[in-house]
């Protein structure tokens, strides 16, 4: 690591000394390993071996980056980017990158997750354990996924550190019949928290449920969302929070800071903790990576910045920079003070939601949005599962359903899920009063 | 041996010493994969250069099939002992793998070939202030268009792609694609209310694109209309309707309710778990030569179009590209393979195989799915409608895993009342099914209009240039809402 740290401060001392006012070079080795399967049977095992530098420079408030692959051709690059930004145009709004020393947490990255021996053995644990919820006939598919990073940071302005950035993921969908089937997913960022067999046991009970749908109908419903479907909002939500998004009104939380955009029962934070899969300690201009609560009891209290957004806004940064534009790392709704079960029996007559996908707004800013579910969606009766559904579709509108939550459960689940569901977060049960069902015609 | 254009005369011995490597171990089959892409991305953010980014990013990949099953394993280090890691890799997990039905790709034989897409105007000629400055004029220009434009976000990506493919077969092929691509996002603001548009455009050729699209009419256009749905927008009465779909909409209708279905892997439940299934499995309801369209429904998926954002001339595995016809007059006709589902399904592959970048998997895609253009023209269309809506372009779209229930909100639409267009409608939604949609066209326009756009699939995601669009087509009694 201090061989490619020290590389990593060359390269910021070689564009400083090349006539840039401020250099930031991040270098990641990183190690992903990913397993596919169908059919209850591997498809492909896949390795990425992946070695790269970013640098981000300014010259008179001119923004350019590249990436450096070829540890060689390092000064060639340099210069060449540069010349770029000499010949490119102002940002008046580029605020510098983060100033200062900043201590680090020590990183909790594990070393075990390096190189998993037999990575499919994990693969067959959750086929088995999907199996033995909902019969040896599934139909199963999905992957594991594992990353193991190392990070050095430099910057010109004072930041340097170093971080190990682990995780492992699996994802299953299983099939009880062609139109029945559960998701389950398993997160973290430590081998030893991870148990494949739960996110199995869950897609073999919900497809196991979702036996014989008969096709849902429209309407406004009281819906229980579980937790992975409600980690597509709140990746929904932690995507809006960006100050970067509320500038460009992709955002249902333009001008609504210090104002009530949800009941009291809900506070939200962005915290890329050690049980993370998005665990860091520290952001890409190397400020500490912290917990940052954004709604709290309801009220919105802040954006997620970086350097120059924060500028903008007259605040702080919040740890929270990407190369160009901030983003949420992981999106954390507070437990709430029910158990799953007392949620389900609130619920006279409502839904229960297990997974979405392809969540599609017509206006950021308004915010009217429809996604459609899939896997179980099940009709509640009495606070009792009544009946498998199928072919509903969710229309409805970001900021509604925000300020229509009207329970969290005290069970939450670290949840991540392809593109669906990213960021990761940490998600309860909730449930949402009158949302808005509709089907096709 | 020359050296091949964007390669470096060692990164091809690499190459070749890779797949000797693999060729050494007890394999079935083995085809290594090398992907340079010097790439160039703009971002304005309302007419501010937000950053300007330059890199190049260049690596190779091993793909080997071995006891039945596959290992597949990529790196950018280009060097003889990363090359070795990377077989001893993917022959580990190859053979790993323990499957009791065992894979098998498609006989082929191997090619060798070159394949290049000209440029008028080569890319890396234009001056990254000659970039710049073309859409800082864009957004000059919307700002005095005479609508309110809250905030504008304009993206541009220059990818200069050079790949080498060769694989124990005996094929070996290099090509080199230049794809130049760009998205302008804008909210317009009037009467305390507002509305977006999103305009994707895209080409494999060089910078002579940028004029070719016109992108400043377009967007002003979109900026009046989006006025126009917030100050003179009425809402449809609800009920069954006739329906002309503008190029867009019926492109992204034959994109998600045709291409993605008739891919052989989602049949084969290969995506199950990230981008889902189809309506089309065997012993189903649906498959080859069942109707679910009317005879004028003709849709291909074409990756041979010159200059098409979703061009190719060979696919990943190295086949020979042409075009597919999926849905053919009404009835399923054609899957889209690789060699792998083809051989699951007793068929040859039609070189569906495409991937991103050398640190990913080749799977079956879309290139150009489109209608076939039937002998109307739009005001045909139009003039045999009583009472009806013309939605032009659409805002929020989607459809379920199963590609069967879809949704389209209009963005751009219109009132048809005997014949004419009347007035703007704000927000027309046609929320059906793949079967109803297709079996309602009753007459399809001769003029035809492509749309860029970027295919999503795949676990990690691999979005693809495509094109989808289209000639406009005619729905009958439909129900809008």
């Amino acid at each position: 690591m201090s061989d490619v740290l020290n590389r990593t401060e060359e390269i910021v001392k070689k564009a400083k000394s090349l006539g840039a006012d401020e250099v930031l070079a991040k270098t990641t080795f990183g190690r992903y390993r990913q397993v596919r399967f169908s059919g209850n049977q591997v498809d492909i095992t896949v390795a990425w071996n992946d070695y790269v530098t970013d640098v981000a420079l300014a010259w008179k408030k001119r923004l350019v980056a590249t990436q450096i692959h070829d540890f060689h051709d390092v000064d060639a690059g340099i210069k060449k980017l540069l010349e770029l930004a000499k010949v490119s145009k102002e940002n008046p709004l580029f605020g510098g990158f983060a100033k200062g020393k900043f201590k680090y947490a020590a990183s909790k990255a594990d070393k075990k997750l390096e190189e998993l021996e037999n990575p499919t053995d994990y693969v067959f644990e959750a086929v088995e354990a999907a199996r033995k919820e909902a019969g040896a006939e599934i139909d199963s598919g999905g992957i594991l996924f594992t990353k193991f990073e190392d990070v050095c940071l430099a910057s010109s302005e004072g930041p340097i550190g170093v971080d190990k950035r682990s995780a492992i993921e699996l994802s299953i969908r299983a099939f009880t019949q062609r139109e029945a089937s559960g998701h389950g997913v398993e997160c973290s960022s430590t081998l030893k928290d991870f148990k494949p067999e739960r996110a199995g046991a869950k897609a073999g009970e919900i497809a196991k449920l979702a036996k014989n749908p008969k096709a849902g109908d429209e309407g406004v419903y009281d819906v229980i969302f579980d937790p992975l479907i409600f980690g597509s909002s709140l990746a929904v939500w932690g995507m809006m929070i960006s100050a970067f998004n509320v500038l460009v009104q992709m955002s249902v939380f333009v001008d609504k800071l210090g104002k009530k955009v949800a009941p009291e029962i809900v506070t939200m934070r962005d915290n890329p903790s050690v049980y993370s899969l998005s665990s860091r300690v520290f952001d890409d201009e190397g400020v500490p990576a912290r917990e940052n609560v954004f709604i709290d009891h309801g009220l919105l209290k802040c954006y997620l910045h970086n350097t120059s957004t924060a500028k903008m806004f007259k605040t702080e940064t919040t740890g929270n920079a990407g190369l160009v534009a901030p983003n949420a790392w992981n999106i954390e709704l507070d437990a709430g003070d029910v158990s799953k079960d007392e949620l389900f029996e609130d619920v006279k007559k409502g839904l229960y939601l297990t997974n979405t996908w392809y969540t599609r707004f017509q206006n950021y800013a308004k915010g009217d949005f429809s996604t459609i579910p899939r896997d179980g969606i099940f009709l509640i009766e009495k606070g009792k599962i009544k009946q498998s559904l199928k072919d509903l579709r969710v229309s409805d509108n970001a900021l509604s359903m925000l300020g229509n939550i009207a329970g969290i459960s005290e069970e939450r689940q670290h949840v991540h899920w392809w593109g669906e569901a990213e960021p990761p977060s940490l998600s309860p049960y909730v449930l949402i009063k009158d949302v808005h069902l509709t089907k096709s015609k | 041996m020359s050296v091949l254009k964007g390669w470096k005369k060692m990164e091809e011995d690499i190459v070749d010493y890779t797949l000797k490597y693999a060729e050494s171990k007890q394999i079935e089959y083995a085809e290594v994969r090398a992907q340079s892409q010097v790439q160039d991305r703009l971002m304005l953010r309302n007419g501010i250069l937000e950053a300007y980014v330059s890199a190049v990013d260049s690596g190779f990949c091993v793909r080997i099939l071995a006891d039945g099953g596959i290992g597949f394993a990529s790196t950018n280090k280009w060097t003889r002992e990363e090359a070795k890691d990377i077989v001893d890799l993917a022959f580990k997990y190859a053979k790993a793998a323990g499957r009791k039905d065992k894979i098998v790709f498609a006989k082929e034989r191997g090619v060798e070939t070159k394949w290049t897409v000209d440029q008028k105007r080569k890319a890396e000629n234009v001056s990254p202030e000659e970039k710049i400055t073309e859409f800082v004029e864009v957004n000059k220009s919307l700002a005095s268009c005479g609508v309110k434009i809250a905030a504008t976000i304009f993206q541009c990506s220059i990818d200069l792609i050079s790949k080498y493919f060769v694989s124990s077969e005996g094929s070996r092929i290099s090509s080199f694609v230049p794809k130049i691509g760009a998205f302008l996002f804008l909210t317009v603001a009037e009467q305390g209310k507002t509305e977006q548009a999103g305009e994707q455009f895209g080409y494999s050729g060089g910078w002579e694109a940028f004029k070719e699209w016109n992108i400043t009419d377009k967007m002003i256009h979109d900026a009046k209309i989006l006025k126009d749905v917030i100050t003179k927008g009425k809402a449809v009465k609800p009920g069954n309707m006739d329906l002309i779909c503008g190029p867009e909409v019926a492109g992204i209708a034959a994109h998600e309710s045709c291409g993605h279905p008739m891919e052989a892997d989602r049949i084969l439940g290969r995506e199950m778990s990230q981008a889902g299934r189809s309506f089309i499995y065997k012993s189903g309801p649906y498959w080859l030569g069942t109707r679910i369209g009317s005879d004028a429904v003709t849709i291909v998926d074409d990756p041979s179009l010159a200059h098409s954002y979703g061009y190719y001339a060979y696919d990943d595995e190295g086949l020979k590209a042409r075009r597919r016809f999926l849905y053919k007059n009404g009835i399923i006709n054609e899957f889209l393979h690789n060699r792998e589902s083809a051989a699951k399904l007793g068929a040859k592959s039609n070189a569906s195989s495409r991937s991103i970048n050398y640190d990913r998997e080749a799977i079956v895609r879309m290139a150009n799915t489109f209608v076939l253009p039937g002998n109307m023209t739009e005001e045909e269309l139009v003039e045999d409608v009583k009472s009806g809506v013309y939605m032009k372009s659409f805002t929020e779209w989607n459809i379920d895993d199963k590609r069967f229930n879809q949704r389209y909100v209009g963005r751009e639409a219109y009132i048809i009342e005997n014949g004419e267009l009347t007035h703007p409608v704000a927000r027309p939604v046609i929320e059906t099914t793949t079967l109803k949609f297709w079996s309602a066209v009753d007459a399809v326009s001769k003029k035809v209009e492509f749309e860029a756009a970027t295919c999503g699939k795949g676990d990690p995601a691999q979005g693809v240039p495509v094109y989808t669009g289209g000639p406009c087509i005619r729905l009958r009694e439909v129900y809008v809402k």
